[in-house]
């Protein structure tokens, strides 16, 4: 493997070129017309363009990029997470044009996209898996029949979806018809298939999941957990490991279900097993997702593994260089995921131009972002600038980090969630390690209304914006004597 | 003068002068002597008059003042000039905001004057200060000279 493309923009594919440099390996980045100046378009050794702004048209276009890869010599790609990494038509598109694919081969990624199929095989490989249906026979009938079965509340899932989307949660036998209804149509308009499956529905749950890592030659170890339960709209926005709920021996019997799901897959390469744990600490299987997660970077700072590295080498057909006894995990690790969204307009997307960015620094701090002064932020793609990673050797000791992290970020020009994350890992309840899928909707629904600024600040700021030459400000305004706008003289 | 905003709050103010490192900026009636450097394009240091020390990031984005301070955003947003300053507008006056000593005067009665014109030099807080004409016009009356104090408020020079 000498020349890989990155078949991703932002944040993730600025990481995996890191490593690929770090590997003495090429690097090609592909942008859309829309991140021409993107900062992960230099971040690459060369980059061709694939097309317009729109994603279908570009990072979701197989033709172009496979093309893209062509044209540059590549003889890997680098998928990253979101738009085609758990495609298996790309996956196989790739392996068609006699290139390596940086992740698991394309019948993995169909049969764990099929939920229904991934948890009948993962039910005989003895992983738990909620009580459900996930039968061929999709009657309306059957459907109600097996939900009054199953017990209420019962949720309804579709089983090629993701992203929450077409997902309904039926208290009331009665609702359950326009419910699934519901369901269907819109599982139909996201997905093209409106087959689904249902599960008991549990309540107040935590996101747990185990990172798994396999190569060809079938060795399947895992990197231990990682819990993701500070989500809003089914996004994760804070992530950790180890996670504060389980025990020692939860967590052994977590690790196995995860080793043992992925060699039920017949898995290759990174991926990571998501289960949702209950408040009794049972756990059941949720799904799989078949690539590099966003939040790998925890477990990289607790066990000191490159996850990108590791998916890398096992892609180019090597053993993995470690055995299980080998992964040893130390101290704690937080992320905090920084969107262009403003966390008190109901998490509204805030595109824009990123004005001044200081990234924070200092012990067992990481920043990994897709950002840089003068990228615009359009609404074309998803909202993550950056995360902010940090490590503590205990878990206190990570929180007090990604505080003082998180106030020396500094982003201006696009509203972004910084202030709303560092509430979130100083409240007592996070503290606490009292953490579920509803946490934001329980602790932070409410709106705390614009902080108020100290006159002596305010002028401060105008004070030192008086020191700023002039040609800092927009063309429109340079010939502007800045002693008229905020000068020392009232004109009459 | 600027009307400004930030949340739900707004204020009157007005940067006023430099001197010894200092910048007096009058904010709601409030004047305070800022010990602000820059240290880098957008980000500057702060010393308070107890020797504590801030870090300040703000940027101008057209009328947006974009300010992190102490780990909070703002968004300061500058309004329309007061409506006090058209009325003096139409007097035709040009005034002296804060006490200070003219040491220059650029122009003389019956001048034609373009607009932006440097009309009187004026030292305020060891910092020299043109004072510009705010459109064109003919210099109807000067009435001060080199050398003499200004207090504020105090019409310097009318145009017609």
């Amino acid at each position: 493997m000498r020349k890989v493309l990155i078949a991703n923009r932002g944040e993730i594919a600025v990481r995996v070129a890191r490593t690929c440099r770090a590997l003495g390996i090429a690097t090609v980045a592909v942008y859309s017309e829309a991140d021409v100046t993107a900062r992960h378009v230099f971040a690459a050794d060369e980059a061709l363009p694939i097309g317009p702004a729109e994603a279908s048209r570009s990072y979701l276009d197989i033709d172009a990029i496979v093309a893209a890869a062509r044209r540059s010599g590549a003889d890997a790609i680098h998928p990253g997470y979101g738009f085609l990494s758990q495609n298996g038509d790309f996956a196989e598109a790739v392996a068609t044009a006699g290139l390596i694919f940086v992740g698991p081969p394309a019948a993995v990624h169909r049969s764990m996209g099929d939920k229904s199929a991934a948890r009948r095989l993962m039910a005989s490989a003895g992983v738990p898996v909620l009580p459900g249906y996930d039968g061929a026979d999709q009657g309306d009938e059957v459907l109600a029949s097996e939900a009054a079965r199953i017990g209420w509340p019962v949720m309804i899932k579709p089983s090629r979806g993701g992203g929450g989307k077409g997902m309904r949660v039926v208290a009331r036998p009665e609702d359950f018809a326009s419910a699934l209804a519901a369901s269907r149509r819109e599982a139909r308009g996201a997905f093209g298939d409106d087959a689904m499956v249902l599960e008991r529905f549990v309540s107040r749950p935590r996101h747990v999941e185990v990172q798994v890592l396999a190569d060809a030659a079938g060795n399947v170890l895992h990197l231990f957990e990682r819990e993701c339960s500070i989500q809003r709209r089914h996004q994760k926005v804070v992530e950790e490991t180890p996670s504060p709920a389980l025990t020692d021996d939860q967590r052994r019997r977590l690790c196995v279900a995860g080793v043992a799901a992925a060699r039920a897959a017949a898995y290759v390469n990174a991926g990571t097993v998501e289960f949702l744990l209950d408040a009794d600490g049972s756990f059941h299987f949720l799904e799989m997702n078949t690539r590099l997660q966003v939040e790998h970077p925890v477990t990289e700072a607790v066990t000191g593994l490159d996850i990108v590295r590791l998916q890398l080498e096992i892609a180019a057909g090597r053993a993995l260089p470690l055995v299980q006894e080998d992964v040893v995990a130390r101290g704690h690790a937080l992320e905090c995921r920084l969107y262009a969204e403003d966390p008190d307009n109901d998490d509204l997307p805030s595109p824009g131009r990123v004005l001044h960015l200081v990234a924070p620094e200092g012990p067992g701090v990481r920043f990994d972002s897709g950002i840089a002064v003068g990228s615009e932020v359009t609404a074309h793609y998803d909202p993550l600038l950056a995360k902010v990673v940090t490590w503590g050797s205990d878990r206190a000791e990570a929180a007090a980090r990604m505080r003082r992290a998180l106030e020396d970020t500094v982003l201006l020009g696009v509203t972004t969630n910084r202030e709303r994350l560092r509430e979130i890992v100083g409240h007592p309840a996070f503290l606490r390690g009292e953490l579920h899928t509803g946490f934001l909707d329980e602790h932070f629904a409410t709106d705390p209304g614009p902080r108020s600024l100290p006159p002596e600040a305010l002028g401060a700021a105008l004070a030192a914006l008086s020191l700023e030459p002039v040609s800092r400000s927009r063309p429109s305004e340079s010939n502007v004597d800045p002693w008229s706008t905020v000068g020392p003289w009232r004109l009459a | 003068m600027t009307r400004l905003s930030a949340g739900d709050h707004e204020y009157v103010a007005l940067v006023q002068a430099h001197a010894d490192g200092r910048t007096r900026v009058m904010v709601d009636g409030t004047a305070f002597d800022l010990e602000v450097a820059r240290l880098s394009p957008g980000s500057f240091a702060w010393r308070r008059s107890d020797e504590r020390t801030d870090v300040l990031h703000c940027v101008r984005e057209g009328r947006i003042v974009h300010l992190s301070w102490r780990g909070a955003t703002y968004k300061i947003e500058e309004r329309e000039e007061g409506a006090s300053t058209h009325a003096r507008a139409a007097h035709g006056g040009l005034e002296a905001p804060m006490p200070g000593t003219v040491i220059a005067v650029r122009v003389v009665v019956g001048q034609r004057v373009e607009k932006g014109a440097e009309v009187l030099v004026v030292e305020a807080m060891k910092m020299e200060n043109a004072l510009r004409a705010p459109r064109e016009g003919v210099v109807k009356a000067i009435f001060v000279k080199e050398g003499d104090s200004v207090a504020p408020g105090v019409v310097l020079v009318e145009l017609d």
